[in-house]
């Protein structure tokens, strides 16, 4: 029997979680300990690999579907679906992950028990690509807590300190309730429609719209905005991510950072604007002021930091910023101006969804690159103090460059991709001339770009030019296979930002499939 | 006239509120876990009351209440475990004593 394409790159990730133990077993009989390894980063690239056939695939047919089991969806029966949002983020999903177990290799050799991180590394993908394929909330909470408990477990792996385990129950108790309210909220729409199908669900909608009252549909919408905001990290929820991101090995925080937190703004964006058609719910409004308390709050913890790990957390609640206030932005334009300007509106959406998928790419890419590289000065130099670190990429010059490269991309400075999409955002702000609301929240993007531009350039100041000290001037390059993945990212970041057609394109195509044609 | 689905979907809203206060005023952190597990059980409650219909109960909120309450044992277990690494770090289960991290 042959497995369909849409369900091999889950199969192999679980398949792979199962059998890296059994394997370490095997390697260290056979005193090869070094073949766990080698077979993680191999299952990763098979599932990156048959990613790609699905991409592939979904160009020449369009989405992909399939029902396990016998039950129709409006049954209940679990419903797997990928569009090209699906395969945008999951793509970036798997890509992350692979680069993270190859770097993972060497930065984590003087830990013991890695059948299990492979594992857990595994697991985790498995769950972040499975969540963007759900296409009904059984599935999707199901493997939602898949990946979180994958990500609890591998933030406090290493449990001989106390950083780890005191940040790690910290982000499980916060995200465990804000996933259960998101459950509470599916539990309450699936009271009023009887089915946990997004398709069967949307198209109820507007049926029950009259008869359960607005204020019902606006609680489930916040507590699904709540409940997976947590894991999103909008403020106010997002005080577990900075103790969170800094206590995890590097290449973990380097997942967290950078599809973790995205997989959030993912089942956000992807429940709310499949189910709540935008047209009929107001929850651009919501989304915008969020996204700029968000920007405006992380900024200003971002300023008193002097651990570079968790000056980097605070940065990505910024850029979750951003994306948010581009969805809201998309969301809102339709709400508000459908009726008056049809096709104003629409290409505003479009725009605005399709720049906060963009810098979702972007800044799952820059800030991979970003925890690696910080990975790198922190495994030569055991400080994380951005002071006992000056001056540290004169030493470490591969590290060096790629982790400013990530800054400046960042940063948004012209010829890097950060650039473009904060530029698609802001312009879809400024695309509906009689808005005055999508206009502050451009402004207050551009303000706190700036703001954020500034402390960056700051970091690079540090870390590249100022003269070594003693200690840091006896550090050397890192290991060949922790420069790979980082200088893979840098590259990616250039290329991006000069050539950006068709990320543009992809992201285009992937914010229609999100807003429905 | 109260009907019985009504009265379940009370109960569980009530039990999640009983979680909540339990999570957020409670100072061990293994009743900050039962907490959370309270929560999940008043959750379960309101599915099971939706499901309730005419012909008995629906299959689909059954299969997600049994899926739920085995998630629930795995995170209970992770969270237990991250308590016992807590008190060989700390000696004690209180959690005011986990503030070493700022904001």
């Amino acid at each position: 029997m042959e497995i369909p394409l849409i369900l091999q790159p889950v199969a192999v990730l679980l398949a792979s979680a199962v059998v890296v133990p059994l394997i370490d077993v095997v390697g260290r009989a056979a005193k090869a300990e070094k073949i766990r390894e080698i077979f993680a980063v191999a299952a990763f690239a098979a599932a990156f690999t048959s990613m790609l056939n699905l991409y592939f695939e979904i160009g020449r047919t369009g989405p992909q579907s399939f029902v396990l089991g016998d039950y129709g969806p409006s049954l209940g029966g679990v419903q797997l679906y990928a569009d090209e949002l699906s395969v945008f983020v999951s793509l970036l999903f798997c890509g992350l992950g692979l680069l993270a177990a190859i770097y993972s290799v060497k930065y984590m050799e003087v830990d013991t028990g890695l059948d299990k991180y492979y594992s857990l590394l595994l697991t985790l993908v498995a769950g972040l690509v499975g969540v963007s394929f759900s296409r009904d909330f059984f599935n999707l909470y199901v493997f939602w807590e898949m990946m979180c408990i994958s990500s609890y477990t591998l933030v406090t792996f290493r449990k001989y300190r106390w950083e780890p385990v005191e940040a790690g129950f910290k982000y499980l108790i916060m995200s465990t309730i804000g996933s259960l309210f998101a459950l509470y909220g599916i539990s309450i729409l699936y009271g009023l429609t009887g089915t946990l199908n997004f398709g069967a669900i949307s198209s109820m909608i507007p049926l029950l719209r009259e008869r359960a009252g607005l204020l019902t549909f606006y609680l489930i919408i916040a507590m699904l905005v709540s409940g997976f905001g947590v894991t999103a990290a909008v403020v106010p929820l997002h005080t577990w991510l900075p103790d969170a991101h800094p206590a995890a090995p590097s290449p973990i925080s380097a997942m967290l950072s950078g599809v973790v937190i995205k997989a959030g703004v993912y089942a956000i964006s992807r429940s709310l604007f499949t189910i709540f058609s935008p047209l009929s719910f107001d929850y651009g409004t919501l989304l915008m002021i969020l996204g700029v308390l968000t920007m405006t709050i992380a900024n200003l913890g971002a300023l008193m930091q002097r651990d570079i790990k968790r000056l980097l957390a605070f940065s990505s609640i910024v850029n979750i910023g951003y994306i948010l206030s581009g969805l809201g932005i998309g969301a809102y334009a339709l709400t508000t101006y459908y009726a008056s300007f049809p096709q104003i509106a629409i290409s505003a959406a479009i725009l605005g969804v399709m720049g906060a998928l963009f810098h979702l790419f972007n800044h799952a890419i820059g800030k991979g690159l970003l925890f690696l590289g910080s990975g790198c000065f922190v495994h030569e130099l055991e400080t994380r103090d951005i002071s006992r670190m000056e001056g540290v990429g004169r030493r470490m010059i591969w590290s060096g460059v790629s982790f400013s490269l990530g800054l400046l991309a960042l940063a948004g400075i012209p010829p890097l991709s950060g650039f473009w999409s904060k530029l698609f955002i802001i312009l879809a702000g400024f695309s509906v001339p009689e808005s005055g609301l999508m206009k502050v929240v451009s402004i207050a993007i551009v303000i706190n770009s700036i703001f954020a531009a500034s402390y960056y350039l700051w970091l690079i100041q540090r870390i590249m030019l100022k003269k070594p000290s003693e200690k840091v001037g006896q550090a050397s390059e890192a290991h060949p296979l922790m420069v790979l993945p980082l200088l893979i990212l840098a590259i990616v970041l250039v290329v991006v930002g000069l050539w950006p057609g068709m990320i543009i394109q992809f992201a285009e195509s992937a914010a229609r499939a999100l807003l429905g044609g | 006239m109260v009907e019985v689905w009504q009265l379940f979907v009370t109960t569980s809203a009530l039990t999640v509120i009983i979680g909540l206060y339990c999570v957020a005023s409670k100072r061990n952190m293994i009743k900050t876990v039962i907490g959370v597990e309270i929560i999940t059980s008043g959750i379960n409650l309101n599915f099971l009351a939706f499901g309730y219909g005419p012909y008995g109960q629906d299959p689909l909120a059954q299969s997600v209440v049994i899926t739920s309450i085995v998630i629930a044992a795995a995170v209970a277990a992770v969270a237990l475990s991250m308590v016992i690494n807590a008190y060989r770090h700390y000696g004690s289960v209180d959690v005011k004593k986990l503030s070493r991290l700022r904001w």
